[in-house]
């Protein structure tokens, strides 16, 4: 049980992440490898402030916004010096690997003692409660780990509503536009490059809080913990999409963040039945190439199956 | 309204694919005309068109629109006081964004977008009650992506959201060529109703002799990035397609004088 409700909890945690990508691929198209220096930026930032003492709140939004920073860099290199996307992500990711080590001054900094979100989601927990453990349809569950649950399932729930309230405004619209018709959006008048840059921004800003709360969960920051990430966190986007669709804005945002918890699960369940941890990222990697191209092949081969009715898709 | 002085523009300058788009293209526009601009193919009215929308900065010569020097304006500042239309009638709209949202974004062309709510009461109302202008049923579809539509439906609301607010300027970049001979009819007579309802100054490009001369007050023939011939008033008004269609074949015919007279110098001396 105590397995299950971690990989619940990291799931929604990184839903996070998910939501992150979500934003550069999935609006931008824009394939954003900024997202693995930036979640680890936001580690760093939030457990290095933390061991100095700084309020974990603080210390937490402090580690999203250096994240909205990296974006705002990756972001300026590709609009201002028509740097290519990818490569541009490439060069930002790669100095903040140079970074994150200057800001933890070693490679892993551990948070054993001392205040951060988690002790105090627990204390929380423990005045509302008022015991060690409490008993839930008859499984024994830890009060650490329930109230550390239920928290970040409301802290991510808030997120997730802002950022549909943000994408419902005059600004968010005319961003989402962007992605979708650039040449559209400058005949109306828009600054396409400044809404890239201030999207990436949101996007790594959003990756690196999760990065941030990844920290104070695992209980330490480690500069290689951004290794796959973007992967991952596309892995959940495509999930979401196949659970629910991406009709809506609402449904995409909903199926990123469930994207993200059946991901873990899964990935808690192939660990369970001996599948090695080193093999992880091989799996997942696999698993999105299968999800990028099978969509495209059964087009094809409905199309085989009915002589005469090839052709371009509409709207090519 | 429209200043267009001696502009030039040169695509791939100093490659094999060099092509000479504008040479020194002047054209004046009054406030409120209704001017076509038709021209064979190359002879950069297109061409002409994203100059003055500012798609790429021009090599030599000054735009100026409504008063202001434009020349150095970026697209985007310049889409204030410009209305678009393109050929492609999947330039623009967005098509994973709905009816409502798209309309929505075009209503504030040029003005500040903050964080007010884009699908507000006041506006939804008034975008229900111009598309059910339109009389192609899609008030009730509002919410729909606007990818689902078909190009002349994409095309007349792009019509619709180029002069939401109104636009110093129109330019309709051969908006009609990619449509099925009724929906090209429908938009161009909505293009004409709105033209002359809200007094528009407009810029037309056109393959159609027809849309050419039944069209506008004034007519322009562009070749090899100039105007070559400018029609205006009774003279236009009199223009009849197969006049338009000699200019044409007078224009073929220097053209393969040229290429002869290049040929024979060619044996002659190589």
């Amino acid at each position: 049980m105590s397995l299950l409700i971690g990989a619940f909890t990291v799931g929604l945690i990184l839903s996070l992440l998910a939501l992150g990508v979500f934003i550069s691929f999935r609006i931008f198209a824009f394939p954003d490898i900024t997202a693995e220096g930036s979640i680890t930026l936001g580690a760093a930032v939030a457990a290095t402030l933390l061991v100095n003492g700084t309020s974990p709140p603080l210390a937490t939004l402090a580690g999203a916004a250096a994240g909205a920073l990296a974006g705002t860099a990756t972001g300026l290199i590709h609009t201002r010096f028509n740097v290519n996307g990818l490569l541009s992500g490439i060069l930002v990711m790669t100095s903040l690997y140079s970074i994150n080590l200057h800001v933890m001054g070693k490679s892993n900094v551990p948070l054993l003692s001392g205040d951060n979100l988690t002790t105090e989601a627990e204390a929380a927990g423990r005045r509302v409660l008022g015991a060690d453990s409490l008993n839930l349809w008859g499984w024994d569950v830890g009060t650490r780990d329930f109230s550390v649950l239920i928290l970040s399932a409301l802290a991510i729930a808030a997120v997730a509503a802002l950022l549909y309230v943000f994408f419902r405004t005059n600004i968010g619209t005319a961003m989402r536009a962007t992605g979708d018709n650039d040449q559209m959006i400058r005949a109306l008048g828009v600054n396409h490059g400044n809404m890239i840059v201030f999207g990436l921004a949101v996007s790594n800003g959003l990756v690196a809080l999760s990065g941030a709360l990844l920290a104070q969960y695992q209980g330490f920051a480690d500069v290689q913990m951004g290794i796959g990430m973007l992967v991952w966190g596309l892995a959940s986007v495509i999930i979401g999409e196949a659970l629910v669709g991406t009709r809506q804005l609402g449904f995409a945002l909903t199926g990123a963040v469930m994207g993200s918890v059946l991901f873990r699960l899964l990935v808690a369940i192939a660990l369970r039945w001996g599948v090695n941890p080193n093999d992880l990222k091989l799996i997942t990697a696999i698993f999105v190439f299968a999800a990028l191209i099978l969509p495209g092949m059964l087009e094809k081969m409905k199309r085989q199956r009915i002589p005469g009715k090839g052709g371009q898709p509409a709207g090519a | 309204m429209l200043r267009v002085r001696d502009v030039w523009k040169t695509f791939n300058a100093g490659t094999p694919n060099e092509v000479r788009s504008l040479q020194g293209v002047n054209l004046d526009l009054d406030s409120g005309s209704f001017v076509i601009i038709i021209g064979t193919n190359g002879s950069g009215k297109s061409t002409l068109l994203n100059a003055v929308a500012g798609t790429w900065s021009v090599d030599a010569g000054k735009i100026e629109l409504d008063g202001r020097d434009v020349t150095r304006w970026p697209e985007y500042k310049r889409a204030a006081l410009l209305g678009r239309v393109f050929q492609n009638p999947f330039s623009g709209t967005a098509p994973n964004l709905s009816i409502a949202e798209n309309v929505a974004l075009a209503a504030r062309r040029g003005m500040r977008r903050g964080l007010g709510w884009s699908r507000e009461r006041k506006v939804m109302d008034q975008i229900r009650g111009a598309v059910r202008q339109l009389n192609m049923g899609l008030e009730n579809r509002l919410d729909n992506a606007i990818g689902s539509l078909s190009g002349g439906q994409r095309q007349a609301l792009t019509l619709m959201m180029a002069t939401w607010v109104q636009p110093k300027l129109l330019l309709l970049d051969e908006h009609t060529a990619a449509l099925d001979p009724k929906s090209a009819d429908k938009v161009i007579r909505l293009s004409e109703e709105i033209i002359s309802r809200d007094k528009l100054t407009s810029l037309m490009v056109t393959h159609s002799m027809h849309q050419a001369v039944h069209l506008g007050d004034r007519l322009i023939m562009m070749h090899r990035g100039k105007v070559i011939h400018d029609y205006r008033g009774a003279e236009k008004r009199r223009l009849s397609p197969e006049d338009l269609l000699a200019r044409f074949e007078d224009l073929r015919r220097a053209d393969q004088l040229d290429e002869s007279a290049a040929e024979m110098l060619r044996r002659t001396y190589v």
